[in-house]
């Protein structure tokens, strides 16, 4: 009988490992949520079935040849490539035309990262080391390569936890910010009219835009430029107009690639006795906590604005908070929120203005916090 | 002197033990992180208005 005991191996180390089967049931979860509640479908799931795989008993994919172990060795640790080459992407589907034609929303694709910083002091105020509260800050970023990035940069022990709160708040996005901002404004406020009259937009600035912006983040945040530099080529693959085949590659087959391979190398990280913990549970708190105030951050900043604007030319604050980067999701928000209050206010191409600042918001911001980590010797 | 206080742990949180040092870098880190941020964004808040303004012809409007 004692000869088929390898048939059994297998379930007495589960036996002996109980906190794996919690993560079965956290799996199962995140691949509910992504199916059920479509919440970011296509990382929370591989994410998902990766936190089964990687709670498997014996070498599995995890062990010293195991293919997770590998892809997470050299797709994150040894290079950065996959959230690197998902910003190609990124950029590709990102039109900053809005913007462009009224440049001033970029305020608030800045004021928006507030809360990212206010969560980094809280977190080294709950006792977490200061590198690992710098990356739960980034989760405040809304957007999952730059939080996995500079938690991976930082050598955060939660990586894991904190690519799962970036990704899941993310989703959550249409419930977190109609909460926080009913917090911080009036209806009144709300209900502020924005007349949209864009400006022309030559093909010459957009094609120039994603190169003086590489070249200003290089020289004044040289720790943001490969994010935001991947992120511009990609843009500038879109604008040049002579490239239409790799802008639409980029667009669609390399980010899905990526995606498929990000979420569940990630997972990597999900193994039961590092996720398992305490921190994890305070790191999720301390993300909602950052997507609340990036929001408010926003939000009060176009408050503040207001105060100086004559009458007619107020800022309707709600779209301060399109700020963070979870495009184009927090613009629909916001629009859908303006049109609840007031049936005829269209504010959705200012959101929008301000939601792709947010985008450049949140890698400049991710590429500060690595320079300064840089600057204290902490990586 | 200076420098051993601020390194001294202050209290111990739900996390562990918050040092002075610590809690000093992360309001550093919130005050140059958000000037930071502003400088760029003004930069390239400053670099659109000059392309909008020399780059008139050629117009490809949204």
């Amino acid at each position: 009988m004692s000869e088929f005991s390898f048939l059994t191996n297998g379930i007495q180390y589960m036996a002996q490992n109980p906190k794996m089967l919690v993560m079965w049931v956290i799996g199962a979860l995140l691949i509910w949520l992504a199916i059920e509640k479509d919440f970011e479908p296509a990382l929370l799931l591989p994410m998902g079935f990766g936190a089964i795989l990687v709670n498997l008993p014996l070498p599995g994919v995890v062990g010293e040849s195991g293919i997770v172990k590998w892809l997470f060795e050299k797709g994150i640790v040894a290079s950065e490539a996959f959230p690197l080459l998902l910003f190609v992407g990124i950029g590709a589907m990102i039109d900053f035309g809005p913007l462009l034609s009224n440049p001033r929303m970029l305020l608030f694709g800045g004021a928006a990262q507030f809360g990212i910083f206010l969560t980094v002091v809280l977190a080294v105020l709950l006792g977490f080391p200061l590198k690992d509260a710098m990356a739960a800050g980034v989760i405040g970023a809304a957007d999952g390569p730059t939080s996995i990035l500079v938690s991976q940069v930082l050598h955060s022990n939660y990586i894991g936890a904190i690519a799962v709160a970036a990704y899941s708040y993310m989703a959550l996005v249409p419930i977190i910010q109609p909460a926080a901002i009913r917090l911080v404004t009036t209806k009144h406020e709300r209900m502020i009219h924005m007349p949209y009259n864009p400006k022309a937009v030559s093909k010459t600035t957009k094609i120039l835009f994603p190169i003086i912006v590489t070249l200003i983040a290089g020289l004044v945040a040289p720790d943001s430029v490969a994010l935001v530099g991947f992120l511009m080529f990609g843009n500038l693959i879109r604008e040049c107009g002579k490239l239409e085949a790799l802008s639409q590659t980029a667009q669609g087959p390399l980010a899905n690639l990526i995606t498929i391979f990000l979420g569940i190398t990630i997972a990597y990280q999900m193994r039961a006795e590092q996720f398992l913990t305490l921190g994890t549970l305070i790191i999720m708190a301390l993300g909602l906590f950052a997507f609340v105030f990036d929001t408010i951050g926003g939000v009060v900043f176009a408050k503040i604005v207001n105060l100086f604007l004559p009458k007619d030319k107020k800022i309707n604050p709600m779209v301060g908070g399109a700020g963070i980067s979870a495009f184009p999701m927090s613009a629909r928000v916001i629009q859908k929120m303006a049109l609840k209050e007031d049936n005829q206010n269209h504010i959705l191409m200012h959101a929008v203005g301000a939601n792709v600042a947010g985008q450049i918001g949140s890698v400049v911001a991710g590429g500060i916090i690595l320079n300064l980590a840089r600057i204290w010797g902490m990586i | 002197m200076m420098q051993l206080n601020a390194m001294a742990v202050l209290f111990k949180s739900l996390m562990g033990d918050v040092s002075g040092a610590d809690i000093g870098k992360s309001f550093e880190l919130m005050g140059k992180g958000m000037l930071g941020i502003f400088i760029v964004m003004i930069l390239i808040y400053a670099v659109i208005v000059i392309l909008n303004k020399t780059s008139g012809t050629n117009k490809d409007t949204k």
